[in-house]
């Protein structure tokens, strides 16, 4: 008797009762495009894109300033006093002091950008380490992170923000850390939030059974996974961090003059707008919210990719 | 059982797209927003009409005006407030004894007569027909009252104005003196600032409502918005006033008044920027009203510095001023509006005296200052939001006049709100040149000299001079012009003390802005004064 051990025929999908394999699918790519999905990538990919068009028209220029050959943003001639957008040698004009309105907007948005850029890394830093350790530890050091983030969040921020430059005087340093200070609970509130999710992750659970120390589980494997979605949270508040900047500077609470900031250029500008001179308000005003829309834009499409990706891992 | 295959629907084959939910959605939020920005951005499109306005096109009999002051007027009192502006309300409700005319001579308002019967006497007569808005009658305790508590009251503005307190004698129901112990020949000027008050109701503080003697009465009074309304007094002793009512409020933003005027929601802004002014001259319905002020702005030395300063060095004080082209700054950041000072006074003021005028000479400043040993001078200038027009722009413009003859110039601006009292008085902090505006409601230049170069060591001990300026020879030479009832010895007393004052270079700069009024041209009969302020009870509205 010779026994044959033919591997088992796998059956023919195709001709399985029910199945929709062999025949073309009802889904077709001109519906794959208009789904929601789909709509939402590109979504994402166009708000990148004009995003990054906005903040680039501003920012390449300011940070490029220096090597430009502008005029002094400080130093002007009365002579030249609000000469008016395309006069010779002044592009957008110059201010009453007969300075360079181009000049002193790119090397205004320095300040702003610098005061920006070092708020939200200080605030940024002081939010995720804060909102991990509340979200990580739990017990008496979240209930201390979350009521100190409560209580700060129930300020008034812009008459606080005010109140502590009045009493430690307008300077970089100063009015850096007050936005920092303004703006940690937001990032501190995410953080927590992302590590109360990934702490109950079987991942953990492994390190520690492995024998890491706590500090070592949130630092090594804790914070890099949750890392992503808080920058582009961090990266968000840079655009808030401009407009409170500029704020300050326009209630008089900025960098004192005559070093220009965006905000002391639109205040200046504010009285002579309605006697005929609007470009010294406009042009830096468009400077503003060019920046900040532009900064949204890539920070919500960044967002948008983010949530995606998580998506597609799950 | 046949099997029935399901075909590929080609693309054309779909039918024609629906309009989906989204759709639908997306253009009811579009029509939903036109429908609610639509009307917004059709306000801003343009300015309001005068009809949609409650007070500008007012055109009731007698008429409605409307004033929008740049300040807050605090109070219908002047014991501690009494900028420029506001005298123009105060007085529209409170009178004093005198006040000071078109000439910037006192004329008699509740005195029939104000007489120096002895050097240190005056002998004032009250006029027997005046009486208040209730028709009550002004007492001589009245004005007794009134000018106690104008000396009791803390910082007060105008009691600083006087050299002492008069002894008040009285002497019939209409007849009282006030003595001095050393003569004060401008007490009948200086008597223009106490406003009477019936003397149950005064109180050593402003006073927001209450009666007075004067043309209008107050019908309703908001010190917190600085909002009032004024009403034709149909008691006043004299002439009554043309309008019906008077609507009184305050506007910082410069921009947001002259909108308030072109579009008619307002009749008359006052003290103006040189900017706006040229910007309203184009207006055919309005009229910008120009006359030579009393006020001065300087930029005034701190001279509590310590003699180890260059700055306490006169030589370096005058260097300093070289460096300022002030022709360049009058018209580029001042449209031509102010007069550069040529003397320590406004020329404008009785007893004024030339003494010498701001030069221009960068190359002699910086020499001067490597001669006193100052080459590369730091100085720290302070000033006061909005202390005068286009006050940042102006230094700013110094302090790059400042480093083009080698001198460093921080810029500090004092934000509003009573903070610049203790800078004044050194005790928040160090400066250099202070940007002040020095007012004067008496058209005497004594009381400008006397309020700001008259410091004893005595005062300096309460920080009480004006910024440490004090100068014992200087001092005496103003108290006794102040004492000297011959006038042409008094101007030549004052002459010397200008000459002497000069001599110290007591500002960097220093000049005097035009008062600058915008009226829509429905209003009529407005005479502005050199002191800023006009006589509301003559004014008319037409149309």
């Amino acid at each position: 008797m010779t026994t044959s051990t033919s591997a088992p025929r796998s059956p023919n999908l195709s001709e399985v009762p029910g199945s929709i394999l062999g025949r073309d699918s009802a889904v077709n790519k001109v519906l794959l495009r208009r789904s929601a999905a789909a709509r939402r990538a590109r979504y994402s990919t166009i708000k990148i894109w004009v995003g990054a068009i906005c903040a680039g028209v501003v920012i390449i220029p300011v940070v490029l300033a220096n090597v430009l050959p502008l005029p002094d943003p400080i130093v002007g001639q009365l002579s030249d006093s609000a000469l008016p957008p395309f006069s010779p040698g002044h592009l957008l004009g110059t201010d009453p002091n007969g300075r360079d309105l181009l000049s002193r907007i790119l090397h205004g948005g320095q300040t702003s950008l610098v005061i920006g850029m070092l708020a939200i890394f200080v605030s940024g830093l002081f939010g995720i380490v804060a909102g991990a350790a509340a979200g990580y530890f739990g017990g008496w050091v979240d209930t201390f992170i979350s009521r100190l983030l409560e209580a700060q969040m129930a300020l008034p921020l812009l008459l606080m923000l005010l109140l502590v430059v009045a009493l430690f005087g307008p300077s970089i340093p100063v009015i850096t850390l007050v936005i920092a200070f303004a703006q940690w609970p937001e990032p501190a509130r995410i953080t927590r939030a992302l590590v109360l999710v990934e702490r109950e992750k079987p991942y953990v659970a492994a390190a520690r059974v492995l024998g890491l120390r706590k500090f070592s589980i949130l630092r090594r494997h804790v914070v890099p996974n949750i890392l992503q979605q808080v920058l582009v949270v961090v990266l968000l508040l840079l655009a808030q961090a401009v407009l409170l900047e500029s704020a300050l500077s326009f209630l008089g609470a900025g960098v004192q003059r005559p070093y220009p900031t965006w905000g002391g250029i639109i205040s200046d500008g504010r009285e002579l707008f309605v006697t005929g001179k609007p470009w010294l308000v406009t042009v830096p005003g468009v400077a503003i919210a060019m920046l900040v829309v532009g900064v949204n834009l890539v920070g919500d499409g960044l967002r948008d990719r983010v949530r995606r990706a998580k998506g597609d891992q799950a | 059982m046949p099997q029935q295959t399901p075909s590929r629907v080609s693309p054309s084959d779909q039918p024609a797209r629906q309009h989906s939910r989204r759709s639908i959605l997306k253009f009811g939020s579009l029509a939903g927003a036109g429908l609610i920005f639509a009307p917004v951005l059709a306000n801003c499109a343009g300015p309001k009409s005068a009809t949609s306005t409650s007070t500008g096109g007012a055109a009731a009999a007698g008429g409605a005006l409307s004033i929008v002051l740049n300040r807050n007027l605090v109070s219908l009192d002047n014991k501690l407030n009494q900028y420029d502006a506001a005298v123009t309300v105060q007085r529209a409700v409170r009178e004093a004894l005198t006040r000071i005319g078109d000439k910037l001579t006192p004329e008699l308002v509740l005195a029939e007569s104000f007489e120096q019967t002895k050097p240190t006497v005056w002998t004032v007569k009250l006029r027997d027909d005046i009486h208040y808005s209730d028709k009550s009658k002004v007492t001589v305790e009245d004005v007794e009252t009134a000018l106690k508590l104008y000396f009791e009251v803390k910082a007060g503005y105008v009691a600083s104005q006087f050299p002492e307190q008069p002894t008040f004698t009285k002497v019939d129901d209409r007849t009282f003196t006030l003595t001095t112990k050393n003569p004060v020949v401008s007490l009948n000027s200086l008597m223009s600032n106490i406003l009477i008050t019936p003397a149950k109701d005064n109180k050593p503080e402003e006073l927001g409502t209450g009666l007075g003697t004067g043309p209008f009465t107050i019908a309703s009074a908001d010190s917190g918005t600085g909002t009032y309304r004024l009403v034709r007094n149909a008691n006043y002793w004299g002439t009554p006033a043309k309008l019906e009512e008077v609507n009184v409020s305050y506007q910082e933003e410069e921009g947001a008044r002259v909108i308030a005027i072109t579009s008619g929601q307002t009749d008359v802004i006052d003290t103006i920027t040189p900017e706006s002014a040229a910007s309203l001259k184009t207006n055919s319905d309005i009229d910008v009203i120009e006359t030579p002020g009393t006020r001065l702005i300087h930029l005034f030395y701190n001279f509590r510095k310590p003699a180890s300063s260059p700055l306490a060095n006169p030589k370096v004080r005058e260097a300093l001023s070289y460096a300022i082209d002030h022709q360049s700054l009058i018209k580029a950041l001042m449209n031509g509006q102010v007069t550069s000072a040529e003397g320590v006074v406004p020329t404008t003021l009785a007893g004024f005296a030339k003494t010498g005028d701001y030069v221009y000479d960068a190359a002699k400043a910086k020499q001067m200052l490597a001669d006193n040993g100052a080459a590369g001078l730091k100085v720290r200038i302070i000033w006061e939001d909005s202390e005068f027009a286009g006050a940042s722009r102006v230094l700013e413009a110094v302090s790059q006049m400042f480093a083009a003859v080698g001198v460093t110039a921080e810029l500090k601006m004092i934000p509003k709100g009573g903070e610049i009292n203790a800078w004044r008085r050194g005790e928040a902090g160090d400066w250099d040149i202070l940007a002040n505006g020095y007012g004067n409601q008496t058209g005497l230049a004594l009381t400008n000299l006397q309020g700001q170069y008259g410091g004893t060591a005595e005062k300096e001990k309460t920080r009480d001079t004006y910024h440490g300026f004090v100068f014992p020879d200087i001092t005496a030479l103003l108290d006794q012009a102040a004492a000297e009832s011959d006038e042409a010895k008094r101007t030549d007393l004052l002459k010397q003390a200008q000459e002497k004052i000069w001599a110290q270079w007591p500002a960097v700069w220093a000049w005097t802005p035009n008062n600058v009024l915008a009226k829509r041209k429905r209003v009529q009969s407005l005479n502005l004064r050199a002191t800023n302020s006009y006589d509301l009870a003559a004014v008319t509205v037409s149309g």
